[in-house]
């Protein structure tokens, strides 16, 4: 038995052994240090910064949502929102032309609150809040990427601000303008902040923005959802209402009173013109009876005259005879005509009753209706009473739930899955390492296989040895790990910051220590290490002394050679090199496939960037897509453009409620017949509709699929049939004749949503116009990819090529020592070496150049589908370059990596002694 | 057969390893010369330099002092690549372990050889008269140490070296195998005419060669002509 504390003497090898392969462990030492280095510091600064991150909610009171109105909200609206439990707060805004560096041009859009102390603090980063007028902090990130500081002068609209601070918004992390847009815009998107007096004075555009926090917390994601869901639905009924209703069961019923309503209107409207037309026939009959009245009187006179001649003599009988048939036949035709006029005011009067009794009728219909409307809405007595809330009407322009707002979400969401996707490489760089390693061991057991066969028959345990050969490659794996930690948190961590600090608004945060991290990057890497070298050892070990003695340590049955056929005896020797070495290969070619992941999505990513920005025309559907606040002007007439390419479109926004991304906001466009911007059919059946390519690909739909759709803040759903995919790879859309959009949407004639255009609209004035899409805008997140990571891509080629070049150079180094027996045997043979190179270093080429080829194109698929991946947790789509240029840039690069390896395999080969043959024993 | 007087000469050959205290002399002023065709034998114990002597013959390793000279070329006028090229047309070696191509088949492994030489011999007939002619198509590793011994001889015949270096060729076999394998090689040098330098410490095999060469202690202590010589068969030990 060994005395207690006798330390294995094997140990002692361990320096001499990594002394006499020093090359080879310093290169899987450099490989696992820094890759462990750049992981740790990636979850030093990410976990420092989520923490950070997470304690904004609190310390800078982040809100649980807002939303904005498209005019300033009536006090009705508001009032309902403190009944609810939701506390608000008003954060109104104005959006600026931005110019950094006062020359005249516009370099950025600013948007500007009055300081906000209640909700949505901003975090000082450096210098001070503002106090006077003219003083304005910015955002952090954007000053630095205008290179503009605190001290130097910015102009807003022509307005002179001097910078007194930058700040980190805790609304802003991720410097989304709007919601749904697919990138954040660091560049040319601002966000600043003035003194409340300050605000006043700024002259621009306001939006009506509210903040809000419900009282009572939800206290699960599915609540916190069903709260906005409902919310949103509620602020939409509100806006439409005045803030007179809230709920949709109400807004239905009192539809149906006001249809009811207009209904009695309109009927009352007939009773009373049918009224005054009884009226006129009324006067008409008197204003006859009078005439009548007047003729009667003249008769009577006439006969009272003609009495009186008679009676005087004046006229003989005879005369006064004829003269009083004649007025006696006169009286008899008035007294027919009065007859008559009786009977008509009598049918008139009948008449008067009729609609009397009809008025009392509608009057009694709409008692009860306003006594139903009462009941339905106690504060409203008469249907007059809603004229007051039909001034107050307005319209939701956008409702963001903090979970669903990108400006807070994206840059926390983007640190935990960069985190994951590290670690996940380091996890597949760390299996490639552990498997060189164990080729390494391997063939040192393969060496000393007849010391081990004397030291087992010696009495030397297995275990005792497996220990011995997996200590070196633990030991190593530990150092690197240890290093590799105090690289992570003093050297990489600052470059991981860096890079985050180039991309978001982030608080300022403090390192923490980061347990979680130090067990990933120490304790997963040995166990690794140690699991994949045991099981190798342990695979050889099992061996009995006799067959390390004999150096037989073939852990399968003797195999029979492969036959092949009659080539060339150079291309069977490398065939026979290649059968032998395939394990080795293999490892070679996952190593590559490595890199090559890494390699497609550096070049693959510029590459993308630059294709988006080069098809950015296609991407558009105009030059100009003009949105418009109205359809109508301020005297109620419609907008019109003198514009000749101008053409009307409308648009709804919708979302997904089903497929990769739900909440996916897709635009319903309707267009003219005839457009000159949709090469669409004019004629489609209510309910069929065109998709763009982009929303076919990113939910892969195919014509004959049916979607359902739901308005975006609403709860109202639309059910689709696709007949068609259409070409506009940029937008998530689907497209339908104005017709029928009208029809889907219940949209009254004449209204659309604004103007697409080739050339800019510039007759339409400035208040009318919401927002207009542009190139520039469609390039945003082009330009905003291409700063965050666009520009480290080439340095990350650069070492990928490096990481490619140790990997080769390691596995190629363990081919070559492993047939360095062979190798000098046929030096003694008198093979030169040309033709020895041609033996390996070719065969290695081959396998390097086929492994190229191929795992670049897996390579691109796999960065393809992990780039859909990210794009579904987006808004928009577009998809990642897989191009065959791309493909042999990839591969040409690696093969450069290797042909500068095989430099140094050539020269390995060449050092191999020729005596190494002789030797035949350990 | 005629021999050729001084087709080899090995000249004043000094070779030590190691420097300061642990420097070891090996070889010290070896001196004596082969006649073409001849089979001779290097013969000493352990550490007489026999195997070293081989190596400096073979272009494998360099003398410090004196010379080799193969029909009046010396060995250390040559650089690598004439020395490689030596190799290539003139020697076949033939090792005690064999040193056999692990993942070649043994009909690959003396194509290796084959591959060498402009005018090598028919490999198919040669495999035949090696008797291995059934086992072409097997790897090393599922031969005996005398197949892979006989593949290794026809490595290095198959290009029909000048010299045929033979390292203790039957160290690692068995008195029948080693047998057998004396009997080809002796029949390869009367057969195709090579030149036969074998190391051994097996005495009774200096009775087969024409010329032996006693080693000890890096010297030369005998050189034997050997009128009587008997055949490989006919040896006992």
């Amino acid at each position: 038995m060994r005395k207690k504390g006798t330390r294995n003497p094997l140990r002692k090898r361990y320096l001499r052994e990594i002394k006499s392969q020093w090359k080879k462990y310093l290169a899987l030492f450099l490989l696992l240090t820094l890759t462990i280095g750049f992981v740790s510091g990636m979850f030093v600064a990410n976990d420092s910064m989520e923490t950070a991150a997470q304690e904004a909610y609190e310390k800078y009171n982040i809100e649980d949502g807002h939303f904005t109105m498209k005019e300033l909200p009536a006090d009705a609206l508001l009032a309902t929102f403190a009944e609810e439990g939701i506390h608000l707060v008003k954060q109104f805004y104005k959006d600026f032309d931005e110019d950094d560096d006062l020359d005249g041009e516009r370099d950025a859009k600013a948007r500007v609150f009055a300081m906000r102390d209640e909700m949505n603090r901003a975090c000082l980063m450096e210098g001070r809040f503002p106090e006077k007028d003219d003083e304005i902090v910015i955002d952090r990130m954007h000053a630095d990427n205008s290179n503009v500081t605190v001290g130097d002068t910015i102009r807003l609209n022509g307005r002179d601000m001097t910078i007194v601070g930058l700040v980190a918004f805790s609304d802003y992390s991720t410097l989304y303008e709007n919601s749904s847009d697919v990138m954040f815009d660091a560049l040319t998107f601002d966000v600043a902040a003035v003194t409340p007096e300050c605000y006043e004075t700024l002259d621009g555009k306001e939006a009506y923005q509210y903040a809000f926090q419900y009282n009572e917390r939800p206290q699960s994601e599915t609540e916190q959802k069903e709260k906005a869901e409902t919310l949103a639905e509620q602020l939409m009924i509100l806006s439409a209402s005045g803030g007179l209703i809230d709920d949709e069961e109400t807004a239905d019923k009192l539809e149906e009173l006001i249809d009811a309503g207009e209904a009695l209107e309109e009927e009352g409207d007939t009773l009373e013109a049918e009224g005054d037309a009884l009226e006129a026939e009324g006067d008409t009959l008197e204003m006859r009876g009078d005439a009548l009245q007047e003729k009667a009187d003249a008769l009577k006179q006439e006969g009272a005259a003609l009495e009186k001649a008679a009676m005087s003599l004046e006229i003989t009988p005879d005369v006064a005879m004829q003269k009083k048939a004649e007025l006696e036949k006169r009286g008899e035709e008035l007294q027919k005509e009065g007859d008559a006029l009786e009977a008509e005011a009598d049918d008139l009067k009948k008449r008067g009753d009729d609609l009397q009794a009809r008025a009392d009728d509608l009057q009694k219909r709409a008692d009860a209706l306003e006594a139903e409307l009462t009941a339905l809405l106690p504060q409203v007595k008469s249907f007059e009473d809603l004229e007051q809330y039909e001034d107050e009407t307005n319209e939701l322009k956008d409702f963001v739930p903090e979970y669903a707002n990108q400006a807070i979400h994206f840059a926390p969401s983007d640190l935990g899955s960069d985190k994951v996707m590290c670690e996940v490489l380091l996890i597949i760089l760390i299996i490639v390492l552990a498997f060189i390693f164990a080729i390494t061991v391997n063939q040192n057991i393969e060496k000393e296989a007849a010391v081990i066969g004397t030291l087992r028959a010696s009495g030397y345990k297995r275990s005792e040895l497996l220990i011995h050969y997996v200590s070196i490659p633990v030991i190593i794996t530990f150092v690197a790990a240890v290093v590799g930690n105090l690289l992570g948190y003093s050297c990489f961590k600052g470059v991981v910051v860096s890079m985050y600090y180039n991309s978001y608004s982030l608080p300022t945060y403090v390192t923490l220590w980061n347990a979680d991290g130090f067990i990933r990057t120490t304790v997963y890497p040995l166990l690794i290490m140690a699991a994949i070298c045991t099981l190798v050892v342990f695979l050889k070990l099992r061996l009995s002394p006799l067959r390390f003695l004999r150096r037989d340590l073939r852990l399968s049955r003797r195999k029979k050679a492969v036959r092949l056929p009659k080539w060339k005896l150079m291309t069977r020797f490398r065939l026979r090199i290649l059968f032998q070495n395939i394990p080795d290969y293999l490892v070679l070619t996952v190593g590559i496939f490595f890199v090559m992941i890494m390699l497609a999505f550096s070049v693959g990513l510029p590459a993308t960037l630059d294709a988006y920005k080069a098809d950015i025309t296609d991407y558009m559907i105009a030059d100009y897509q003009v949105i418009l606040k109205s359809a109508e002007d301020k005297d109620g007439n419609p907008v019109e453009t003198s514009e000749p390419t101008a053409e009307k479109f409308d648009m709804e926004g919708l979302v997904s409620v089903d497929g990769p991304h739900i909440g996916e906001k897709i635009s319903a466009y309707g267009y003219q017949k005839g457009s000159s911007f949709f090469d669409l059919p004019d004629e489609m059946k209510d309910g069929e509709v065109y998709v763009s390519d982009a929303y076919s690909e990113k939910f892969h739909l195919s014509p004959g699929d049916s979607v359902t759709l739901k308005e975006e803040f609403g709860g109202r759903r639309y059910d689709f049939t696709i007949i068609g995919i259409y070409d506009l790879p940029g937008t998530v859309a689907i497209l339908m004749p104005q017709d029928v959009f009208d029809r889907v949407f219940e949209r009254k004639e004449g209204e659309f949503t604004g103007f697409l255009s080739k050339n800019e609209i510039m007759d339409i004035d400035d208040e009318m116009i919401m927002t207009v899409i542009t190139e520039e805008d469609m390039m945003k997140m082009a330009k905003q990819l291409d700063h965050s990571m666009g520009s480290y891509m080439k340095y990350f080629a650069v070492i990928c090529m490096l990481v490619a070049m140790l990997l080769i150079y390691l596995l190629t180094k363990l081919i070559i020592e492993k047939n360095a027996v062979s190798i000098s045997m046929v030096k003694v043979l008198g093979y030169t070496n040309r033709e020895i190179n041609s033996l390996y270093i070719r065969l290695t080429t081959c396998v390097v150049i086929l492994g190229a080829v191929i795992t670049s194109c897996l390579s691109f698929l796999t960065v393809r589908e992990v780039w859909k991946m990210v794009m579904y947790r987006l808004n928009g789509w577009f998809t990642f370059a897989v191009r065959m240029d791309l493909i042999i840039e990839t591969t040409v690069m690696v093969i450069i990596s290797y042909l500068i390896v095989s430099f140094f395999d050539m020269r390995r080969i060449k050092k191999i002694p020729l005596t190494e043959a002789l030797k035949n024993v350990e | 057969m005629q021999k050729e007087q001084h087709f080899l000469e090995v000249h004043q050959i000094y070779k030590a390893y190691g420097s300061g205290d642990s420097r070891q002399e090996v070889l010290r002023g070896m001196d004596f010369t082969v006649a073409k065709g001849e089979f001779c034998v290097l013969l000493g114990p352990s550490g007489s330099g026999k195997s070293t002597l081989l190596n400096i013959i073979g272009g494998i390793d360099c003398a410090d002092d004196g010379y080799i000279a193969i029909h009046g070329d010396k060995l250390k006028d040559m650089d690598e690549k004439a020395l490689t090229m030596y190799r290539r047309k003139h020697l076949g070696y033939v090792f005690q372990l064999y040193n056999l191509i692990p993942n070649l088949t043994v009909k690959e492994n003396i194509e290796v050889g084959a591959y060498l030489s402009d005018h090598p011999l028919e490999t198919e007939e040669l495999l035949q008269t090696l008797g291995l002619y059934e086992h072409r198509h097997k790897l090393p590793n599922q031969l005996s140490g005398g197949q892979q011994q006989r593949t290794s001889i026809g490595r290095a015949i198959i290009k029909n070296p000048d010299i045929l270096l033979c390292d203790e060729p039957t160290g690692a076999l068995d008195y029948n195998t080693s047998k057998e394998i004396l009997k080809l090689i002796e029949e390869v040098n009367q057969k195709y005419g090579n030149t036969v330098i074998m190391v051994t410490h097996n005495e009774a095999i200096q009775q087969m060669a024409d010329h032996t060469v006693k080693l000890r202690d890096g010297q030369v202590r005998k050189n034997i002509m050997n009128e009587n010589k008997i055949s490989a068969t006919e040896l006992d030990w």
